[in-house]
């Protein structure tokens, strides 16, 4: 089974040139800690509520995407709210989606292409080689948007953080996503995790907003 | 945390009380479904005496009402305190699951 942040990774890469979609670096950011926070709940290492994130269990899982975070987690003393663990793993979150893209490399799922713009600038590219874990991604998210059912915990969580990285346009057509709106915002409601990114996210935004009435 | 369950008319009453977090919602999980049996044809769970709820815990509950949808059992919550119906509100699970204010309420429906 793939990470949350693993399968975050294959929603906003684009299939054909491996490019990210064009999604605020902040909301990628958030999102990616988010992906780890709600995976080491989902292992029963963390839990939260309303006020706050705290250990479970401090015992590694064995996994090189999680647990880093759970050490930075069990080092601190207080009892920080989900939104002060959202923006503190943050700002590992370059190293974090690296290593979700060299795995997804190494199990054959994405290719690493370096292309050069003018013979001078570079960028890494992840062009998908092998689609069957991205399309079972993307299944479960349409099972859940257009079913009124119970839905599993971990699917709540990829809505949560396709959500926050607003990749739903890439993936439902106009009026799809108008018929999902709904249900979408009833679940991504559903995991507090999930509400800490949407209000990181838009703590960030109202201080942009402010900044710029502070230039006009 | 204690369960403790009843049966009426085919119905599982299961009254939780104490708190619900990381450290025992897997027992709390274990302890519903061990309450239900293969022809129970609905789970009441009772949640007057439940002072705390985590997201552990509300994971659990979702599980429960999963795994009694595939069984095309009835599942049902009553009597949340103000503190629990707080968090039920905030995370919207009050909009998957049915509520019920009180026991009776709940019965009535099953009736």
């Amino acid at each position: 089974m793939l990470s949350l942040l693993e399968e975050l990774m294959l929603l906003i890469l684009d299939d054909e040139d491996g490019s990210f979609a064009p999604v605020p670096e902040y909301s990628l950011d958030f999102a990616t800690a988010g992906a780890v926070l709600m995976d080491l709940a989902f292992e029963n290492r963390i839990d939260t509520d309303l006020d706050k994130l705290f250990i479970v269990n401090p015992a590694p899982v064995g996994n090189s995407l999680l647990d880093p975070t759970l050490v930075l987690i069990n080092q601190h003393a207080g009892e920080e709210g989900i939104k002060f663990w959202i923006r503190k793993v943050s700002a590992n979150a370059s190293e974090l989606k690296d290593l979700a893209l060299k795995r997804l490399v190494s199990r054959g799922i994405l290719k690493e292409v370096d292309k050069r713009f003018f013979w001078l600038l570079q960028e890494r590219r992840y062009p998908v080689i092998d689609d069957r874990l991205e399309r079972e991604v993307k299944l479960r998210i349409m099972g859940v948007l257009f079913d009124d059912g119970i839905p599993d915990v971990r699917d709540i969580a990829i809505i949560s953080l396709a959500y926050a990285c607003g990749v739903f346009g890439n993936l439902l057509s106009a009026r799809e996503l108008k018929n999902a709106v709904p249900r979408i915002q009833q679940l991504r409601r559903m995991d507090l995790i999930g509400r800490g990114i949407s209000g990181a996210i838009r703590d960030i935004e109202a201080t942009i907003t402010l900044s710029m009435r502070g230039m006009m | 945390m204690e369960i403790t369950t009843t049966t009426e008319n085919g119905a599982v009453f299961a009254a939780v009380s104490g708190r619900v977090d990381g450290s025992n919602a897997k027992q709390f999980e274990d302890g519903l479904m061990a309450g239900v049996g293969e022809d129970s044809q609905a789970l009441v769970l009772d949640l007057a005496e439940l002072s705390y709820i985590s997201s552990a815990g509300l994971r659990a509950i979702l599980l429960t009402a999963k795994n009694l949808g595939k069984r095309n059992s009835k599942f049902l919550i009553c009597s949340l305190n103000p503190a629990v119906a707080e968090i039920f509100s905030i995370s919207g699970f009050d909009r998957i699951i049915t509520i019920m204010k009180t026991r009776d309420e709940a019965r009535a429906s099953l009736s």
